[in-house]
């Protein structure tokens, strides 16, 4: 009977470890604490990859949480039996998690890939399957695409694709068809598509400008000293700004995006170069600049940690030499949600500005 | 009694059998790394020289980017003299594919190409530079 009582001195004990995590939450960190975004000074791990150094250590900056979720598990399924692709899921994206989950407003959105899941070009950074001939591409897919991001509450999609450098047509019209289908069922719906450089025929670009689309994007990857290393071999810096320089030649009110991935061994200099390049040469509205992170052991390795001040920078820098809108960040993408709150904004603004002179 | 010699050998026999082709699946083979370090590695007979390269998890980056489907030129290894000539002729994709490599020598071939036989052994392959180092 005895044991059940406890000793004075184990009274004392846990009446003390009471008080002290008490005093210790009383005085511990506020909500202030958690908001402030921490300042990459204080990391002081290595930021850039020396010679014959094995790999670089992620920065406290990048890392992500393992993607799990109600909305998640929802677009997976969906994904799943549709029988539709997504970059985010075969090209390894970090913000996996951020995007299907549905961030602070719950809007769940997903990249859908068309196409397939086998592109016929190797780029070194890209984890994406390769394969000479791959298959043929599934004719319900534009109507499953149109079904699936129509039941979806969104208002903004992103679609991208492979290359198909295999097919007469480069995929061209299979993708021009999934964005009518789109705009057939949901008028409303604004539409970003991420393109091939269907290796600068210009027949094709035509065909996707024709389906109506609001954005054309095509990704330059790299500054152009770095194209060739990066890129597979059908690719480079002339053909792509050419794609963007023809979009725009053939509907003037279209808003041309591209992307650039930093840290794959580039300076400062050359970057701001290719966006000077991109700006005033191709004429393009947006750019997003986001951190190269090595997808599997037979892509590139990091060659440098970019800090989030200098990122912030670039967005500055690129402001200033006239793009409508640059998303800067690590972990930014082209498709990214955070750029689409304000390309929305501009294409409602041209939308009325068009109607009010309609008027 | 008959039965345990009878078992004892035929269990030896099995036992030889997994030792040595054991050994008989693998050779060794030497990869000299763009940083030039050499490397022991040990090659599975029958897969490509890609395959030894990943399975031996060396830190060669961007090494196989189109997965060994003849897309890109990116393992792209040099051989000995004598030990070209000993291969089988390459096939026009990858001539094709070759002709865009950096630093191309007249004994480069592409390692997944490169069938790994017994012959092989001790064989040196190198992985030269794939970019002018700009640093």
């Amino acid at each position: 009977m005895t044991k059940h009582f406890l000793r004075k001195s184990q009274i004392n004990f846990y009446f003390n470890r009471y008080l002290h995590e008490k005093s210790r939450f009383e005085n511990g960190p506020n909500l202030e604490y958690f908001l402030k975004q921490p300042k990459s000074n204080d990391y002081q791990g290595n930021l850039i990859l020396g010679k014959g150094e094995q790999r670089l250590r992620i920065p406290p900056w990048l890392k992500t949480e393992i993607p799990m979720g109600e909305n998640f598990t929802k677009l997976k399924n969906t994904m799943s039996k549709l029988n539709l692709n997504t970059v985010c899921v075969e090209a390894k994206c970090p913000n996996i998690g951020e995007c299907w989950n549905g961030g602070e407003d719950r809007i769940a959105t997903a990249t859908i890939m068309l196409l397939g899941d086998e592109c016929t070009r190797g780029c070194r950074f890209c984890s994406v399957k390769t394969s000479r001939k791959p298959s043929p591409p599934d004719p319900n897919e534009p109507e499953n695409t149109a079904k699936a991001i129509c039941s979806w509450d969104i208002d903004y999609i992103v679609l991208t694709s492979v290359d198909r450098d295999d097919l007469s047509d480069q995929g061209s019209s299979h993708i021009a068809q999934t964005i009518s289908s789109i705009k057939r069922q949901k008028p409303n719906l604004l539409i970003e598509c991420l393109t091939p450089d269907f290796r600068g025929d210009k027949k094709c670009i035509e065909t996707i400008v024709k389906s109506n689309l609001d954005v054309y994007a095509h990704n330059v990857e790299t500054v152009r000293e770095l194209q060739s290393h990066v890129r597979d071999y059908r690719a480079n810096f002339e053909q792509s700004l050419n794609v963007l320089i023809y979009a725009k030649e053939l509907n003037p009110n279209l808003i041309t995006k591209t992307s650039l991935m930093l840290g794959l061994g580039e300076t400062n200099e050359q970057i701001r170069e290719t966006m000077r390049q991109i700006r005033t040469y191709a004429n393009v509205d947006c750019l997003t600049l986001g951190q190269y992170m090595q997808p599997t052991r037979r892509h590139l390795k990091v060659k440098e940690f970019i800090r989030p001040e200098v990122f912030e920078e670039l967005k500055n820098y690129g402001e200033s030499i006239g793009f409508l809108y640059v998303a800067s960040g690590p972990l930014v993408r082209s498709s990214y949600r955070a750029g689409e709150y304000f390309i929305k904004n501009i294409l409602k603004t041209k939308r009325q500005k068009k109607e009010a002179v309609n008027v | 009694m008959y039965r345990l010699i009878i078992r004892s050998i035929f269990n030896q026999n099995l036992f030889l059998k997994r030792y040595s082709s054991n050994s008989n699946n693998y050779i060794n083979v030497t990869i000299i790394d763009r940083d030039e370090k050499l490397i022991n590695a040990k090659a599975k007979i029958g897969s490509n020289m890609l395959d030894v390269v990943l399975d031996n998890k060396l830190d060669i980056d961007g090494f196989g980017a189109c997965e060994g489907t003849l897309a890109c030129s990116t393992c792209h290894v040099v051989l000995d003299s004598e030990n070209y000539k000993t291969l089988p002729e390459p096939v026009e994709e990858e001539n094709d594919m070759l002709d865009l490599a950096f630093g191309l020598t007249p004994t480069s071939r592409l390692a997944c190409q490169i069938i790994v036989e017994p012959r092989m052994k001790d064989w040196v392959f190198v992985v030269p530079k794939d970019v002018n180092d700009q640093r």
